[in-house]
């Protein structure tokens, strides 16, 4: 059982939108659409929706061919980024919306308003009007709104991008809770990867309306197929280097700004490569504790420590070549006594090293 | 800058004082309370409702479809259906009396047919001034809908709301204080209306068909009471159209 995208495409007045989406989401996942705006992702759930009619494709929900029904018809569920509440209704009214409009019976109404209100901590709020709720408060309502329909699929277009820090943080979990209690299958549009990473089960990087890459947060954070992924996903540290050796143990030897690293992940063929390695994937190591199993990378100096959200930094260190980006614990930055122009010595895992194939036309992009 | 706006209030502010002195001078409070022209008050006020009430059905559903189903060539479809907004009155008029008249294209077999005729009638007011307002109609209910954010009507479809519903639920009650505006100035405009129905009325009088007559005719106090109710509704009608406004 699975949603399955077959081939989906969608032209509005002749220019393309979306082309040949395909892919398959086991039922109860989550699945993460990642992309810049006008990449297409609202589109993309709009037309899984049924409020678009994709010119070719099919969509296929557990077997059966979504196609050619209606939005009525899907038991699809969507979650509007300006939470889309009827400003005429009540919490309660707006609820009730889509159970009404099915004609469910009275006592069907009551039972699901009372289940899904409380489990989203909205019972209080049933007698107000949208414009008299928090934007935190809206969206919960906007979620009860689906929840109780029991959608088979839900839809989630940028839900937390209006939301300040903290409810943004207490409401991915709720939904997360949510998603696992009903194990309903989710598609969940985003631009912001740490959500991403947490919401996700799979992730679907989408550019100008094409499927760039798929696969588990891990494989698309940690080995992007493309510089554009690469960047997408924040690797920031993406290095011209070259290939000098494969060992045939499944690592190679690129040598990177000076230095010689081990890489586990490296294109068949090719010499000119982007080495991409995420700033988390660095530790500061004191220079007489070499790991064996790990490249060292030394003659950096530290140009700038900027703070970040949570305990961490993020290290800028520099050579006379290159710079690179490296996050940090404050309390390891404290333990070590990391300070501006200090010289300090890190350390990678062979298998945080990710090489991308490089034409020679490509040009240097340097981490911002 | 001064002198226009000081220039633009005399020139548009003297046919009011002089509407007021005639009347004054006239005794048009008099003549305004003659059992003949109450029933003139009547003959207009009875087709203008009328014709509002249709305009508003109609157009509601024309501004809907234009609105939710854009079709190849609906352009052209909505640039036809406001041609009355600019055809001078007197040849809309005159068009529906070749179409509707009794040896008109329509008209013609209703006559033959039926022995039914529609010009000269209150029937032929109340075409007439249907034809001349509901394009005013249309472009209202047009821009009430449009001013509704298009991801609600998406919601009500996503849960499950026909078209139906979602017009009925969502779609009537966000815009109906611009429609309920379209439908007030509609009806003034109606009321108001001379051109198309001084050409199909015959010998029916409305009110601005009287003023004509009696201004004409040189019996200035009803030309001057009935011209002093029409601004009077006017300024009422622009009153309670930008209260909506500000309601909304």
């Amino acid at each position: 059982m699975a949603l399955v995208l077959e081939d989906v495409s969608l032209q509005i007045d002749r220019n393309p939108i979306l082309e040949q989406i395909s892919f398959r989401l086991p039922i109860g996942q989550v699945l993460v659409v990642l992309g810049n705006s006008g990449a297409g992702k609202s589109k993309l759930l709009e037309v899984i929706a049924g409020l678009l009619k994709n010119q070719s494709g099919r969509i296929i929900y557990g077997g059966r061919d979504l196609s050619a029904l209606s939005p009525q018809e899907r038991k699809i569920g969507f979650v509007f980024q300006d939470y889309a509440l009827f400003p005429n209704l009540t919490t309660e009214e707006n609820i009730l919306f889509g159970l009404q409009a099915r004609q469910a019976p009275a006592r069907e109404q009551a039972k699901w308003l009372k289940v899904v209100t409380t489990e989203l901590k909205i019972d209080h709020l049933l007698k107000r009007f949208p414009a008299e709720l928090s934007g935190g408060q809206q969206q919960r309502v906007a979620l009860a709104r689906c929840m109780v329909l029991r959608p088979e699929v839900l839809l989630l277009d940028e839900p937390l991008s209006a939301l300040d820090a903290a409810s943004r943080e207490r409401l991915a979990l709720l939904m997360k809770k949510i998603q696992k209690k009903y194990r309903v299958t989710m598609l969940y549009v985003t631009h912001d990867h740490n959500e991403a990473r947490f919401m996700g089960d799979q992730v679907l990087l989408v550019d100008q309306g094409r499927v760039v890459q798929m696969g588990s947060p891990e494989e698309i954070f940690s080995r992007p197929v493309s510089r554009f992924v690469a960047h997408f996903t924040a690797t920031r540290n993406i290095l011209p280097g070259r290939i000098r050796e494969r060992c045939g143990d499944g690592q190679a030897l690129v040598e990177v700004s000076g230095a010689q690293l081990l890489s586990t992940s490296f294109p068949v063929r090719g010499e000119d490569v982007w080495v991409c390695i995420r700033p988390e994937h660095f530790s500061f190591v004191e220079a007489s504790s070499e790991k064996s199993d790990e490249n060292l990378i030394s003659g950096y100096r530290i140009a700038q420590i900027i703070p970040q959200s949570g305990a961490t930094v993020l290290v800028e260190l520099m050579n006379r070549r290159e710079r690179l980006m490296v996050f940090a614990s404050n309390r390891r930055v404290e333990d070590q006594g990391l300070f501006v122009d200090n010289e300090v010595d890190i350390v990678v895992a062979a298998s945080h090293v990710h090489c991308l194939p490089r034409q020679p036309e490509d040009i240097y992009c340097r981490p911002e | 800058m001064t002198m226009i706006v000081l220039g633009a209030g005399l020139f548009f502010g003297s046919p009011f004082l002089a509407l007021l002195h005639s009347f004054a001078a006239a005794d048009g409070f008099g003549a305004l309370l003659n059992p003949q022209i109450l029933l003139v008050v009547g003959t207009s006020s009875v087709p203008a409702l009328m014709a509002t009430g249709l305009a508003a059905v109609v157009g509601i559903a024309l501004g809907y479809h234009f609105t939710f189903r854009k079709k190849a060539g609906g352009r052209w479809l909505k640039t036809f259906f406001s041609l009355p907004l600019v055809l001078p009155p007197s040849a809309a008029g005159y068009m529906l009396l070749l179409a509707f008249g009794r040896y008109g294209l329509i008209g013609a077999p209703l006559y033959q047919t039926f022995s039914l005729q529609i010009m000269f009638t209150t029937t032929a007011l109340v075409l007439a001034q249907f034809f001349v307002i509901t394009p005013l109609m249309m472009q209202a209910a047009s821009s009430a809908f449009q001013q509704v954010p298009e991801s609600l009507v998406k919601a009500s479809h996503s849960l499950g709301a026909d078209e139906y519903t979602t017009f009925v639920k969502v779609l009537l009650p966000l815009s109906r204080p611009v429609l309920v505006a379209g439908v007030i100035t509609a009806f003034a405009r109606a009321i108001g209306e001379f051109g198309a129905t001084m050409m199909v009325a015959g010998r029916l009088k409305t009110i601005p068909i009287m003023i004509y007559v009696k201004a004409m005719g040189g019996d200035a106090g009803v030309a001057d009471g009935l011209s002093l109710l029409l601004v009077l509704l006017s300024f009422l009608v622009l009153f309670l159209v930008n209260f909506l406004g500000e309601k909304r």
